[in-house]
C-alpha cells in the first residue's frame, strides 16, 4: 500500500514540492509553504550534479535531465515535506520519478490534469488535492484574490516586455517562471516585482531589430536569453513561462487552470502561440525541447502548423550554452536578419 | 587576394580568391595546423601565412568548428551557415536548392530561395552522420575512405544507433562472411537514412553537396534516387565553407567600392 498519507490538520508548516505547476493557491490556503522543484534544482549551487548523483543512483543516462535533477533535490536537499505530483499533463517519467521517490519514503500527492479540459474533473482534481493539504474552499479563493493581484503585476511585466520593449528576455523569463510557486513568499516576490517594475518603467526602450518567441518547457540553458540578445534579436514571449504566470485575470479558479495550456496538449498550446506571434508581432521563434522528452515529438506539429521561421534546440544537462546550440542560434539570426 | 579558412574539427580548409576567381587550395589536417603552421599568442592565433599560401592576403575570413573557440589574429568570423551558403551559390550559379554538406563532425541541411538562406538543420548531440564516422568504418574495414565511399550496391543493413557500436556490429558483418563492398554499401546507407529525414524536410528540386563525402558517388546515388532531387557536386566539394569565406569579403570589398 502506497503511503499517501494525508496533510490535513497537520498545524505546522509544510513545504509542499511541485513538479510543474499546480494550483498554487490551494497550497497556499492551507497554510503551507508551496516549492517548485524544478527553481530549486536549476537554481541550486551545482546543479549538474544532481543530475549525476540520479544516475548514480540507477537512472538511466536516457532520461530528461529535469527527472534526475528533481529526484535529487528531494532526496538530497531535504527541501520539502511532500510532493504533488503531476501524473497527467505532464511526461509519463513523472510516473516514476514519484514511484522512486515513495521508496525512499517521501509523501507524494498526485494530480491530474484532465486531458480533454474537462472541467467536473479537474474541479475533483483540486477539490481531493485541497482534502490532501487541509485548505477549505473558501481559503484557496481568499488566496486567489490575492496571487491574482500580483499576477495582474506580471502581466504589466510582459506588456513591458512586448510593448514598450523596456524588459529583457531574461527577466520576463525569470519573473514569469517564478510564478508557479511565487518563489515560496509571495509577499516578498510581489516587493521584487513592484522594485522591478518600478526601474523597469523608467528603462529607455531596448532596440533589437529582431523579435523572438520561445516555446516550450523553460530551458535548462541558464544564458539562452542574454547571448539571444548579443547577437542582435530578444525574445518577447515566453510561451510557457507566461502560462505559469496565468495571465487571464480569469475570476473563476477552475476556469483558470482549465485555460492554462501547458498540460492540455499541443493544439491547446498553438491556438495560445499563434495568437500571440501575430500581436506581439514576432519575426521567428525558439522552439525549445528537453533531450529524450516526448515533446520533441510535438516538434513536427509545431512546425506543420505555425507559419514562421523556427529554430528548434535541444537541451540535456543544466548550463550555458554549448558551442553546437550557439551556432544553431547564431545561424538563426543570421538568418532572420 | 582574399583569403577564407575554414576550421573544421577533422581538416582546415585554406582558399585564396581574387576578382579572377580562385587562385590557391589547401586542405591540412586540423591538428597538424594549430601545431606547425602559427602560434598562440595573447590575441589569439597567430597563422603563419608564408607556409601555407604563395601572396600575402589583404583579408582573411574564418568560417568552422572553431568558430566559438578560436580567435584567429587578424581575421574576421562569419557563420559556418553563411560561409557555406554563399560557396554555393558561386560554385553553382544556382537561387533555389537543399545544400548539404557532410563534414567531420557535422551534417548541415540549408534550404536556399532566391540566393537566400530560408531555414536549415544541423546533426546534434550525435556525430553518427558525419564524416568521422566514415573514416572509423573504412579503419574497420581496412580500405580508404575513397574506396568506402564508391560502393552503394547491395548494402548490409546496419542498426546500431551509435556509431561507436556500430563498429562491432559491422565486424560481426564481416565475421559472417559479407563482401566488403556490400558492408562499405551498408555503411554509407546509414548515412544517408541519418540526413534523410533532413532532407526531406527542407526538399528542393536540387540538391547542392559538399564536404569531403561529396566527393564519393555513394550518398548522392541515394539522394537521388531516394528523395528524387538532382544531385549537383560542385567543383570544390571540400573547401566550399572557405570559398564562401573568401567571396564573403570580396563581395562586401565591391559593394563599398
Amino acid at each position: 500500500m502506497m503511503d499517501l498519507q494525508l496533510l490535513q490538520g497537520v498545524d505546522y508548516l509544510a513545504r509542499i514540492g511541485m513538479t510543474t505547476t499546480v494550483p498554487v493557491e490551494i497550497i497556499l490556503a492551507a497554510g503551507h509553504v508551496a516549492v517548485d522543484l524544478n527553481n530549486v534544482f536549476i537554481t541550486g549551487a551545482e546543479p549538474v550534479r544532481r543530475v549525476e548523483a540520479a544516475e548514480d543512483a540507477g537512472f538511466p543516462r536516457n532520461i530528461c535531465g529535469w527527472i534526475k535533477g528533481l529526484y535529487s533535490t528531494v532526496i538530497d536537499s531535504n527541501c520539502v515535506d511532500a510532493v504533488v505530483a503531476v501524473t497527467q499533463g505532464d511526461c509519463s517519467n513523472t510516473h516514476a520519478l514519484m514511484e522512486t521517490w515513495q521508496l525512499a519514503g517521501v509523501r507524494v500527492i498526485p494530480f491530474a490534469y484532465p486531458f480533454d479540459r474537462d472541467v467536473d474533473m479537474l474541479r475533483l482534481q483540486m477539490q481531493k488535492m485541497a482534502t490532501a493539504l487541509g485548505a477549505n474552499w473558501d481559503q484557496v479563493l481568499e488566496v486567489k484574490w490575492e496571487l491574482d493581484r500580483i499576477r495582474r503585476k506580471v502581466a504589466k511585466l510582459d506588456r513591458l516586455t512586448w510593448q514598450q520593449n523596456q524588459v529583457t528576455g531574461t527577466d520576463n523569463h525569470l519573473f514569469q517562471v517564478s510564478c508557479s510557486d511565487f518563489n515560496s513568499d509571495s509577499q516578498k516576490f510581489e516587493k521584487d516585482l513592484d522594485e522591478f517594475l518600478a526601474i523597469a518603467e523608467q528603462t529607455p526602450p531596448r532596440s533589437e531589430p529582431l523579435r523572438l518567441g520561445y516555446i516550450g518547457v523553460p530551458p535548462i540553458f541558464t544564458d539562452l536569453y542574454s547571448h539571444v540578445e548579443s547577437m542582435g534579436a530578444r525574445v518577447v514571449f515566453n510561451e510557457v513561462q507566461r502560462q505559469f504566470a496565468m495571465p487571464y485575470d480569469e475570476p473563476d479558479i477552475i476556469e483558470q487552470y482549465r485555460r492554462y495550456t501547458y498540460p492540455h496538449g499541443i493544439f491547446c498550446r498553438l491556438e495560445d502561440i499563434q495568437a500571440e506571434i501575430k500581436l506581439r508581432q514576432l519575426d521567428g521563434l525558439i522552439h525549445y525541447v528537453q533531450s529524450f522528452c516526448y515533446r520533441q515529438i510535438e516538434d513536427m506539429i509545431v512546425r506543420k502548423k505555425l507559419d514562421l521561421p523556427i529554430l528548434t534546440i535541444e537541451g540535456d544537462k543544466p548550463g550555458c550554452l554549448d558551442a553546437r546550440t550557439r551556432l544553431r542560434i547564431d545561424g538563426f539570426i543570421e538568418m532572420l536578419k | 587576394m582574399y583569403c577564407g579558412m575554414d576550421l573544421g574539427s577533422r581538416a582546415v580548409k585554406i582558399v585564396l580568391l581574387d576578382e579572377a576567381g580562385l587562385q590557391e587550395q589547401k586542405v591540412i589536417e586540423t591538428a597538424h595546423f594549430y601545431k606547425q603552421c602559427g602560434r598562440h599568442t595573447q590575441q589569439g592565433f597567430s597563422v603563419d601565412f608564408a607556409t601555407l599560401i604563395s601572396h600575402a592576403p589583404e583579408s582573411v575570413t574564418v568560417t568552422g568548428y572553431g568558430r566559438n573557440s578560436l580567435n584567429i589574429v587578424g581575421a574576421e568570423i562569419i557563420s559556418e551557415l553563411k560561409a557555406h551558403t554563399i560557396g554555393a551559390l558561386w560554385q553553382t550559379g544556382l537561387e533555389d536548392f537543399t545544400l548539404l554538406d557532410l563534414g567531420g563532425q557535422d551534417s548541415k541541411v540549408i534550404r536556399v530561395r532566391n540566393k537566400r538562406m530560408d531555414d536549415f538543420q544541423l546533426n546534434d548531440k550525435c556525430a553518427a552522420s558525419t564524416g568521422r564516422y566514415l573514416e572509423n568504418m573504412a579503419m574497420v574495414l581496412g580500405i580508404s575512405l575513397d574506396e568506402l565511399s564508391r560502393h552503394f550496391q547491395n548494402p548490409v543493413e546496419l542498426s546500431a544507433t551509435c556509431a561507436i557500436f556500430g563498429e562491432s556490429e559491422l565486424i560481426g558483418r564481416i565475421v559472417e562472411g559479407v563482401p566488403v563492398a556490400e558492408l562499405a554499401a551498408g555503411v554509407n546507407y546509414s548515412i544517408f537514412r541519418r540526413i534523410k529525414p533532413m532532407l526531406l524536410a527542407l526538399s528542393s528540386k536540387t540538391v547542392v553537396f559538399t564536404g569531403g563525402v561529396a566527393l564519393g558517388p555513394a550518398v548522392a546515388h541515394w539522394v537521388s534516387a531516394e528523395i528524387g532531387s538532382e544531385v549537383v557536386v560542385p567543383a570544390h566539394p571540400q573547401i566550399n565553407g572557405a570559398i564562401g569565406c573568401a567571396l564573403f569579403a570580396r563581395e562586401r570589398k565591391s559593394s563599398l567600392c
